[in-house]
């Protein structure tokens, strides 16, 4: 994920996977500055969340403060530029309907738990931050699921990039609530 | 008053050698002036003859136990310019490499010797004899150490070249072939494949892979349409490289890579005339080749690696 990252470092309108989205790079000037916002503020929330989350019992410290990194970063920057340049997404609708969604999902999953742990609700907090998590996480099963499909059918990038939107975040969702059920029994 | 002395040297030398220069370029120039107008009273023979022949431009066959055997087939375009008393000149292209040649005109038998440069390690002397529309012969290397083949038969029909935009790869004739598609016979990825036999053995089987085209390349065309991004998202880096080459194949580019070379050189309409059309291009075609080049750049680095 740093390398991709890396990537975009110096800052430049059209490396990687900007080189396929100059349409909406020279039309829409706000575009470059958002897709910019998202590529450098999900790095944190992504290493900020991966802390609080595996770092909770006996950490408090670091728990909180990385915690509150996750939520400020993803609520703040995180989600809404995703949510704006899911619908530019490349794909058509099957792709852009999954992107967006899964922006609001994440905004609003965190949202939930903060507002839980501010009422102390600590299992309600875990659960809500482990699905916004999941939804974080795609970032990296989205692109994983790529390499392997592209592996076993080459099919065409599009093609593969409506799939692996969905591919992205459900299994993710799925697999938490699985795991949310398992704790409550 | 030395050093006075040697600046009034120094400017003196300066200003003569400058005039010197400026003597010889002058003198050159007229050199050329005169050139030119021998070149423009020279006079001209057989300007019927003058164009383009394409063809064959295959290895001598050798004879082996199973017959006849041609080892390397290639395909060579001649251009003739200019005939005069005493010169022939012109160029021949094969696989991009385009050669200059000079060379003589046999009234009687019809027959020409031309030559080429030498400063080439491919370089050779043709001998190719004139029929109607046909240029018939051979070509053998200077050095024949050198090359892969040193003696080689040439049979070229004459053909016109003009730039057509509307030129396609036909969808019918690759349907009247084995394969539906066009596909890279020259990039072959080999893979290594395994399987479990009845007695529980592991047996490995090499395998290679080519990549096919789609049907886009067909339909879409560079030299007609604007491109945009999300006419092209879609398509596979070869459909890409088909596409944009197709431009080039349009304006009689003779390709030096033979992934290219194979889709146009069994088109009906293909003359390879030139090593370097860029300057021929419409401005159209430039902005599409543009964003074909920028997205194939995509397809190479992105397609199958960790990320979008």
């Amino acid at each position: 994920m740093l390398n991709i990252t890396l990537d975009y470092v110096p800052i430049a309108s059209d490396v990687s996977f900007l080189m396929i989205k100059q349409t909406e790079v020279t039309s829409r000037p706000e575009y470059l500055p958002i897709f910019y916002i998202h590529v450098y503020s999900s790095i944190f929330a992504l290493l900020a969340g991966f802390i609080a989350v595996f770092f909770d019992k006996n950490l408090k410290y670091l728990h909180r403060f990385s915690g509150r990194i996750y939520v400020f970063i993803t609520l703040a920057f995180s989600s809404l530029s995703g949510i704006y340049i899911g619908i530019f997404a490349n794909g058509g609708w099957t792709a852009k309907v999954s992107f967006v969604l899964l922006g609001i999902l994440w905004f609003y999953t965190t949202c939930k738990s903060y507002s839980e742990i501010r009422k102390k609700n600590i299992a309600r907090h875990k659960f809500w931050m482990w699905r916004s998590y999941a939804l974080a996480v795609s970032a990296i099963t989205l692109r994983m699921w790529k390499v392997i499909l592209v592996y076993l059918f080459q099919p065409n990038p599009m093609d593969i990039y409506q799939v692996i939107a969905w591919l992205g975040w459900i299994p993710n969702l799925l697999l938490v609530e699985y795991l949310i059920k398992k704790q409550n029994r | 008053m030395k050093t006075l002395n040697l600046i009034f040297a120094s400017a003196i030398l300066t200003v003569s050698v400058i005039s010197c220069k400026k003597e010889t370029k002058s003198e050159e120039k007229i050199k050329a002036d005169s050139l030119a107008s021998k070149k423009e009273v020279e006079q001209e023979f057989h300007k019927d003859w003058y164009g383009i022949y394409t063809g064959d431009f295959n290895s001598k066959p050798i004879a082996t136990e199973y017959g006849n055997e041609i080892e390397e087939y290639k395909k060579i375009s001649v251009k003739i310019n200019r005939i005069t008393k005493d010169s022939v000149y012109g160029y021949s292209v094969v696989n991009g490499n385009q050669r200059p040649f000079r060379g003589i005109l046999n009234e009687n038998t019809l027959g020409f010797v031309l030559d080429e440069p030498g400063s080439n390690k491919s370089d050779g002397r043709f001998q190719l004899k004139i029929k109607q529309d046909s240029l018939v012969g051979d070509w053998s290397a200077y050095n024949k150490s050198d090359v892969k083949s040193p003696e080689k038969t040439v049979k070229l029909i004459r053909k016109e070249f003009a730039y057509n935009p509307n030129f396609m790869l036909s969808k019918k004739s690759y349907e009247e072939s084995d394969y539906e598609n066009p596909v890279d016979w020259n990039g072959g990825k080999v893979k290594t494949e395994s399987y479990v036999t009845d007695e529980g053995k592991t047996e490995t089987y090499e395998n290679t892979f080519y990549r096919s085209a789609s049907d886009k390349v067909f339909v879409i065309n560079a030299s007609k349409q604007k491109l945009a991004e999300k006419d092209l998202k879609n398509l596979r880096k070869l459909d890409l490289q088909i596409i944009r080459n197709t431009v080039f194949a349009r304006h009689g580019y003779s390709f030096k890579k033979a992934t290219y070379r194979q889709f146009f050189e069994n088109t009906d309409w293909y003359v390879p005339v030139s090593n370097n059309v860029d300057a021929d291009l419409s401005p159209l075609e430039k902005e599409n080749v543009a964003l074909l080049a920028r997205l194939e750049k995509y397809a190479e680095d992105h397609y199958d690696t960790f990320g979008r």
